[in-house]
């Protein structure tokens, strides 16, 4: 059925329109200068009349006027001067290699400590211990293969190889060329719902995901097989509008069902230094017959501080879900809410701390009620490409019992993983 | 603006005409988007040194903008959605190359949603590939040698020679997209060779007598300024890029130091002078700070004008 998916995806992808399909000719600027350049002082070609010009071969070519087309990126003109490493007639030995993609594999794993039966009374997907028998875990090798498709298009492939086996966290195919700001990702993907949603555990402050997201979104991410449209508005500050349409199953046992998204997200300066994102996402997903729904919404801040001459910054942001069930029999029809928020305190290259506080339904064993918990996390980033993390926090359940957890966790990875978004 | 949001936000009474007032709104906000486009030639630099190159190249026909500011550390700038903005509209974006920008780029690059910028595009001019590139490992490279740059050293831009030659392929580039220009891009590159020629005299003259003496600096980001200058790298404070270096290797620079004559200790200002600081009072020889780029301190807002302190600092601190 996935496949199915991809397949319809492809279809939908391959329906836009991309002028030629051959191989992208040089723009007249760029065949100009390869022939010379034109004389200095010789009448330009306009850019009306370029236009122009333009539209009439894509008339002929029997394409759709270009301006509304995706637009192929033209090649560069040739090398100029001097190149490096200069190479022997037979070619570059290193060819193959530098046509394989980016290629990275992210370890994680650690060791848990839990004062109370976790399993019984806050389930959750994150690791924790039997209650007082501090115990290793391996959570999970992420592989990363990342490269340009061709000049259209760009592939990320996220498996995730865990206790459990291995998965696709993502895989999915991002246009690169499409006219008037939009993008589409088209594959398996994180829902475009809220901040951290989207992003791979490996960029998380804390260990674990929040409580909120684990009881209202999905047990893991919310993710799945569809489409991602997103729209850059023409606007002076960042301004994204995403429509997607996915199949997702959120939580263990639960069928593949269809699921709309929508997502605008929009990035401020604030002077030199801070940077607002603000987020507000909403989804409606299909619950089976008698047209039987789940409404999510929800909203989501970041606050970035950063002096522009140094390593260190402050970061606090913070989520709210909402979660409805329309006509879902044997749940309960009312609004059901969660949030957390946390700062995060990178001091320098090599040091960072966070604090976390948060609020979700109670579950499991546990009296219904809201549950919650703070937490503190303490961060050594020996370089780059490792860091050690233990995190301490305090679960408060209805009623008041719970307890203390401990987390000790260590990720490292190899190879060239492409940067992340902000 | 502010009815498009509601627009997007309201969309309870008739949906289908909504929907048709939607759409023309998305045209009327492209339409307003597209002369802009139209509008001054608009480049987009990584950093401020090869801001000020495109500057003087495109004086008076393009608009440059510089994605960093000088005083930032080039390798960690944050990849803040607001400069995929700044790429949108660019018609022309002019990278340092070599993985400098790695962290952070590709995926600005990616959310503009500028098909032409891509690595290659014809509007994309990665400036490494204008010089000669130094310090390419020949050996094995992983990380065990730190977080180094694998296809060579990107810090050209402090050999005025490179410079010029990057500015070079500015104005090549410049003409060939915007020939309407030419002319003017053409002029500008001549005016800035003559003056840059004298300069590069003048600063020749005063590095002169430091000619042959040893330095030492905190990475490897001088190669270029010691290839032009002849002045010779003893060592480097943190071999290893990103991976603190300990005491025993500080200790074996200052008896480097007194061994071999090591006069000054150079270091970005963007960079942690603690362990530089150590090894210079310990050695006794000078920390001269030198600016990172164009832009790092006040006054230095030209190329020539950060030349000038650069040449002028390590010259002081040499003679």
């Amino acid at each position: 059925m996935r496949i199915e998916l991809a397949a319809a995806a492809l279809a939908v992808l391959s329906a836009v329109p991309i002028p030629g399909r051959a191989e992208p000719a040089p723009s007249a600027p760029a065949a100009a200068s390869a022939a010379g350049g034109s004389p200095p002082g010789a009448p330009a070609q306009g850019d009306a009349e370029r236009k122009k010009l333009e539209e009439e071969i894509a008339r002929e070519l029997g394409t759709a006027s270009p301006s509304l087309a995706a637009r192929p990126p033209a090649p560069a003109p040739a090398a100029p001067v001097a190149t490096s490493a200069p190479l022997g007639a037979g070619g570059s030995p290193y060819a193959r290699v530098l046509l394989l993609p980016d290629i990275s594999a992210i370890g994680s794993a650690g060791a848990a400590y839990d004062s109370y039966d976790v399993g019984a009374y806050s389930p959750r997907e994150s690791p924790y211990s039997p209650k007082d028998r501090p115990d290793f875990f391996l959570e999970e090798v992420e592989l990363g293969l990342q490269a340009v498709v061709d000049p259209y298009a760009r592939a990320d492939f996220f498996l995730s190889f865990g206790p459990d086996g291995a998965k696709v966290e993502e895989g999915y195919l991002t246009t690169l060329s499409l006219p008037d700001g939009l993008q589409i990702k088209a594959g398996q993907i994180f829902s475009p719902f809220g901040r951290q949603n989207q992003q791979h555990p490996h960029i998380w402050d804390f260990v674990d995901a929040p409580l909120a997201r684990n009881r209202l979104l999905a047990s893991d991410q919310l993710a799945g097989p569809g489409v991602d449209v997103a729209w850059l508005m023409p606007l002076p500050w960042f301004a994204e509008l995403h429509l997607a349409g996915q199949d997702t199953a959120p939580f263990t046992g639960d069928t593949n069902e269809l699921t709309g998204l929508a997502r605008l997200v929009q990035f401020f300066t604030l002077g030199d230094a801070t940077s607002l994102g603000v987020g507000l996402s909403a989804a409606r997903r299909h619950e089976g017959p008698n047209g039987a729904a789940r409404d999510l919404g929800g909203a989501d801040v970041y606050l970035r501080i950063r002096p522009l001459n140094t390593r260190s910054y402050l970061a606090v942001q913070g989520e709210v879900y909402l979660r409805k069930l329309r006509g879902v029999e044997g749940e309960d029809p009312s609004t059901e809410h969660a949030w957390w928020t946390q700062a995060f305190w990178r001091q320098d290259a090599y040091w960072g701390y966070g604090v976390r506080y948060e609020q979700a339904p109670s579950a499991g064993s546990a009296p219904p009620g809201t549950e919650q918990r703070l937490g503190g996390v303490a961060t050594w980033f020996p370089s780059e490409f490792q860091r050690l993390r233990l995190q301490l926090s305090w679960d408060r359940l209805p009623g008041g019992k719970g307890g203390l957890e401990a987390l000790l966790h260590l990720e490292f990875g190899i190879g060239a993983h492409g940067a992340h978004p902000f | 603006m502010r009815r498009t949001t509601r627009t997007v936000g309201s969309r309870r009474p008739g949906a289908r005409r909504y929907g048709a007032r939607g759409a023309a709104l998305l045209a009327l906000a492209v339409a307003l988007a597209l002369p802009a486009r139209a509008a001054a030639f608009k480049v987009v630099t990584t950093t401020e040194g090869l801001a000020a190159l495109a500057g003087e190249v495109g004086k008076g026909r393009a608009e440059v903008e510089s994605l960093s500011r000088g005083v930032q550390d080039p390798h960690f700038v944050d990849a803040n959605p607001m400069l995929a903005v700044k790429l949108r509209n660019a018609d022309l974006l002019v990278d340092v190359g070599l993985e400098l920008e790695i962290g952070w780029l590709p995926p600005l690059v990616n959310q503009s949603r500028n098909p032409d910028i891509q690595p290659g595009g014809a509007h994309r001019l990665t400036a490494a590939s204008a010089i000669t590139v130094l310090d390419v490992p020949t050996g094995p490279v992983d990380r065990s040698l730190g977080d180094l740059h694998p296809a060579g050293n990107p810090h050209f831009l402090t050999d005025p020679r490179r410079a010029l030659q990057v500015a070079r392929a500015m104005a090549e580039r410049l003409a060939a997209l915007d020939p309407g220009g030419a002319a003017t891009y053409r002029a500008n590159l001549a005016d800035l060779e003559k003056r840059l020629g004298a300069d590069i005299k003048r600063w020749e003259a005063q590095l002169a007598p430091a000619r042959g003496k040893k330095v030492f600096t905190q990475h490897r980001t001088m190669t270029y300024f010691f290839d032009w200058s002849g002045i010779v790298s003893a060592g480097e404070i943190e071999p290893r890029p990103g991976v603190p270096s300990p005491p025993s290797h500080l200790a074996e620079l200052v008896g480097i130091a007194q061994r071999e004559g090591v006069k000054a200790v150079l270091v970005e200002d963007y960079y942690d002078t603690k362990s530089a600081e150590v090894v210079a009072r310990h050695a006794g020889a000078k920390l001269v700070l030198i600016p990172g780029d164009v832009g790092a301190e006040p006054g230095l807002k030209t190329y020539e004008q950060y030349m000038d302190s650069v040449v002028g600092r390590i010259a002081g601190a040499l003679r």
